[in-house]
């Protein structure tokens, strides 16, 4: 087990050099500076500029300051907003995007399977269409139209929500709907679907046999296998809602890291491209290695570690 | 199956009917929506959305409009737009200016303080100033000091800061010598470019912009406390000379940067003002709350006359008057936008009172007979049998793009021109404008100080501003003359003739000029909203 996750240390720390390699030569590729303005500025000025941030010096330089800045974890000052740094702004804004996506994600994998176990239960009657019709246009819907429809009518028209903004659990409820709807959905799915499969095996028939209760059945015996591929998608759903949260914050005005991750795109301003870049990937890898460790956990039959052979 | 269809058409019934209850007309209640910082400061509070952080409150850096609508009612300069946006006395209470225009001493008001209790001095201008000016500052602003005598040389890296035209007087008397006789220079210093700083303060901590805490104000509010990213709120100032004429306890800033959010929370009543999203336009936009003001700018397209076909006149003009800018402002920019007849955008009058527009008049009209004739001339001048392809570019963005199709729609219709579209992201369509490596290109002007000169001399030959490849000389003359011009009729004479000069060699056309359309709460009055875009509360009022 040690071996294996030091391996996977390694493996991860490899993928994050390539990501901050890739993200180097793609900023240093586009066109557009981050004191590109209507208004020239005249030569002395931009030549401080670029000198105050090392932009003057040749690329592999840039390179290897900007690896530093990574392994000390400190991003410097932004170009656009001079006065802060990039650290304040993760610090400010990860918070925030943490505790969105985590209560998105508990939400969604609460509800999605309870629905999904009650659609399977009730196969073929009224509660299973209900339930699946409800999927359907979860998945269909976007985030972004359905956050606009939430704050039409549940905040604008019956007043039930504030509009927008991150203040208190009154705000939260609208923009966690609309990002969790989604993966909700798909969860309810994929729990629908294979707990339909798990019921019909014999060790379910054989427990019902024995004269367990159901409940007892469903939770203990049918459930945690049917939560398998549930598990196994939860990367990419964490992903899905990650980047969710960019339009998401955007439309609710919640305070988060989205917005500099894309306006310091637009604004070419580098330390916070590379800041939000790295803090982004590296969330994502750790995140993808820890459901990793849940799957070996849940389910025996997968090894984590090959047994060398005897 | 069957079954299981008609509950899902019975479910999305239900849920269509859930979106389409009726709006209930209940009070404005605030419980839910009330900021916890604005409950901190009682009475009439202001609740505007700045769609933003601002860049910086450091008067030098923050040079764009989400820095302006806070520091322009944060800080103060020598002379502040009033009702009728012309500079009026603010920390100089009085002006002299010299026979030949070139020397100005203002006299600083005896009460004019800082928030902190300090007094505002002459030295926190001429600290203010040298800062914008020097370029290690990093300044984008830098180029409006150059009225200011040595203030290219110090900005340009070869002049220093002790040859600048500034000097104190006495504590409360400064005197600012010119380059050139400036005719609006009171006008230029009404730019927060030119606020002062109080200089003890950020001598003692450079940071001092940076958070509420340290932030000295000077202007009719002060920073009670500002939540970067988040919101900001600020409370009327009682060190303000002025402090009587200040109607609101305070302004509460929030930072939505989405318009159609921005709109649902003043129709939930969390907002005193916003913006009409455009699809709303049409059902909005004649209501009683509805303030429309000028913006002093203009949409326009450049011409890169160093690229076929586009180095001859007329067809460039015949391009030009195949535009219909009136049905361009009407049906797709909406919002009562102005369609742009000239170059020069209404708003600046001459010193006898009347308006450039209206001296100048119409100079460039849709018009497409003479289009097609024009067309066929510069053909033949050219000797083009058929006209070489035309790329017509545009920046990424909504509006810009149904622009642009609706003038592919045009010159195809008008002139039988097909030109292709491409939009490119903002930063590399500005990189590629300024390379010339456009055709035809969409750009768009706003003005930094109220006088014509300041748009019209982007085109003299090598401005950063030109983007055409279009020199001439008679024209940069004209400039230089705008410029320099002692006798103020003299100068709007060559300002008048340079701009017929635009129309004769069009190495751009307008399209319209920009307004500023918000709506408002009942009982919300007196929001300025000056042409040159920056937002003044200082007699704002909420009942």
């Amino acid at each position: 087990m040690l071996r294996y996750v030091g391996k996977r240390l390694l493996m991860m720390l490899l993928t994050l050099w390539v990501i901050v390699s890739l993200t180097f030569v793609l900023m240093v590729t586009i066109p557009g500076s981050p004191f590109n303005s209507e208004r020239g500025t005249n030569e002395a000025v931009q030549s401080n500029l670029e000198a105050h941030y090392n932009l003057d010096e040749p690329y592999i330089v840039q390179y290897v300051l900007y690896l530093k800045s990574i392994a000390t974890f400190d991003f410097g000052p932004s170009i656009k907003q001079p006065s802060q740094t990039v650290n304040d702004m993760l610090g400010r804004g990860f918070p925030i995007s943490f505790e969105l996506g985590i209560i998105t994600i508990i939400v969604a994998v609460i509800s999605g399977v309870t629905l999904g176990v009650f659609a399977a239960l009730k196969h073929n009657q009224i509660i299973d269409y209900l339930a699946m019709g409800f999927a359907v246009l979860g998945i269909s819907i976007p985030n972004f139209v359905l956050a606009t429809l939430l704050i039409q009518q549940l905040a604008v028209n019956l007043e039930w929500f504030p509009v927008a903004r991150w203040l208190s659990p009154t705000h939260m409820i609208l923009p966690i709907t609309a990002l969790a709807t989604g993966p909700m959905a798909i969860i309810a799915r994929l729990t629908r679907s294979t707990m339909l499969e798990v019921l019909t095996q014999d060790y379910i028939k054989m427990a019902r046999a024995k004269g367990l209760a159901p409940w007892k059945i469903i939770c203990k015996h049918a459930l945690k296998n049917a939560l398998m591929p549930v598990v196994t998608i939860m990367g990419t759903l964490l992903a899905g809602i990650l980047t969710g949260t960019f339009v998401i914050e955007k439309i609710f005005a919640v305070p988060g890291m989205g917005k500099y991750f894309v306006e310091s795109i637009n604004q070419r301003d580098y330390p916070v491209i590379m800041g939000t870049t790295v803090f982004y990937s590296a969330f994502l890898i750790i995140m993808l290695f820890l459901v990793d460790i849940a799957y070996g956990i849940l389910d025996p039959r997968i090894k984590l570690h090959k047994k060398g052979g005897k | 199956m069957k079954k299981g269809l008609v509950y899902l058409v019975g479910f999305l019934v239900l849920f269509a009917l859930a979106a389409c209850t009726a709006k209930e007309s209940a009070g404005t209640e605030e419980e839910n929506g009330a900021a916890n910082e604005k409950e901190a400061v009682e009475g009439k509070i202001l609740q505007l959305n700045n769609g933003e952080e601002p860049t910086s409150f450091d008067p030098a850096i923050g040079f764009d409009n989400v820095s302006w609508n806070a520091l322009n009612n944060l800080l103060e300069g020598l002379t502040r737009l009033g009702e009728d946006h012309t500079p009026q006395p603010a920390v100089a209470e009085e002006w002299e200016i010299s026979e030949d225009g070139t020397t100005y001493t203002f006299h600083l008001r005896e009460d004019a303080n800082w928030s902190n209790g300090d007094t505002v001095v002459a030295e926190d201008f001429i600290y203010a100033w040298k800062r914008l000016l020097n370029p290690e500052t990093g300044s984008s602003a830098g180029f409006l000091g150059y009225f200011i005598k040595g203030g290219e040389a110090f900005n340009s890296g070869e002049g220093s800061a002790d040859d600048l035209g500034i000097t104190a007087v006495d504590e409360k008397t400064l005197k600012v010598e010119l380059e050139n006789p400036t005719g609006f220079f009171l006008h230029v210093l009404t730019n927060p470019a030119f606020f002062p700083v109080n200089h003890k303060v950020a001598e003692e901590n450079p940071e001092w912009h940076a958070e509420a805490d340290s932030f000295v104000a000077n202007g009719p509010f002060k920073l009670e406390s500002w939540k970067h990213d988040n919101e900001m709120m600020f409370t009327k100032n009682e060190e303000y000379w002025d402090v009587d004429s200040v109607r609101l306890d305070g302004v509460h800033w929030v930072m939505v940067n989405d318009i159609n959010t921005e709109y649902q929370m003043f129709e939930r009543g969390e907002l005193d003002s916003a913006e009409i999203p455009a699809e709303l336009s049409d059902q909005v936009i004649d209501g009683d709350n509805v303030q429309i003001v000028d913006q002093g700018g203009l949409e326009f397209y450049r011409f890169n006359v160093t690229e076929e076909p586009f180095q001859n006149a007329n067809i460039r003009k015949a391009f030009a008057l195949a535009v219909d800018q009136e049905n361009i402002a009407e049906y797709v920019v909406k919002n009562k936008a102005k369609p742009a007849h000239g170059f020069v955008s209404p708003g600046f009058t001459n010193p006898s009172g009347e308006d450039f527009r209206d001296v100048n008049g119409e100079i460039v009209s849709f018009d497409p007979e003479e289009a097609k004739k024009l067309l066929e001339e510069g053909m033949q001048e050219e000797g083009y049998e058929e006209l070489p392809r035309v790329t017509l570019s545009y920046n990424t963005d909504n509006v810009n793009k149904d622009v642009a199709e609706t003038i592919q729609g045009m010159l195809s219709e008008n002139i039988g021109v097909d030109v292709e579209l491409e939009n490119t992201e903002w930063n590399v369509f500005l990189e590629d404008q300024k390379a010339l490596k456009h055709q035809l290109s969409r750009s768009s002007f706003l003005y930094d100080y109220a006088d014509p000169v300041n748009f019209l001399e982007s085109f003299i030959t090598g401005s950063y501003m030109n983007r055409t490849g279009w020199s001439n000389e008679t024209y940069d003359e004209l400039i230089a003359n705008a410029k320099s011009e002692a006798d103020e009729v003299k100068r709007w004479e060559y300002m008048y003739e340079a701009e017929k000069m635009l129309a004769e060699e069009m190495p751009l056309f307008p399209i319209r000029y920009y307004n500023q359309v918000e709506v408002l709460q009942e009982g919300v009055t007196n929001i300025l909203r000056h042409p040159v875009g920056y937002l003044d509360l200082k007699y704002a009022d909420k009942q």
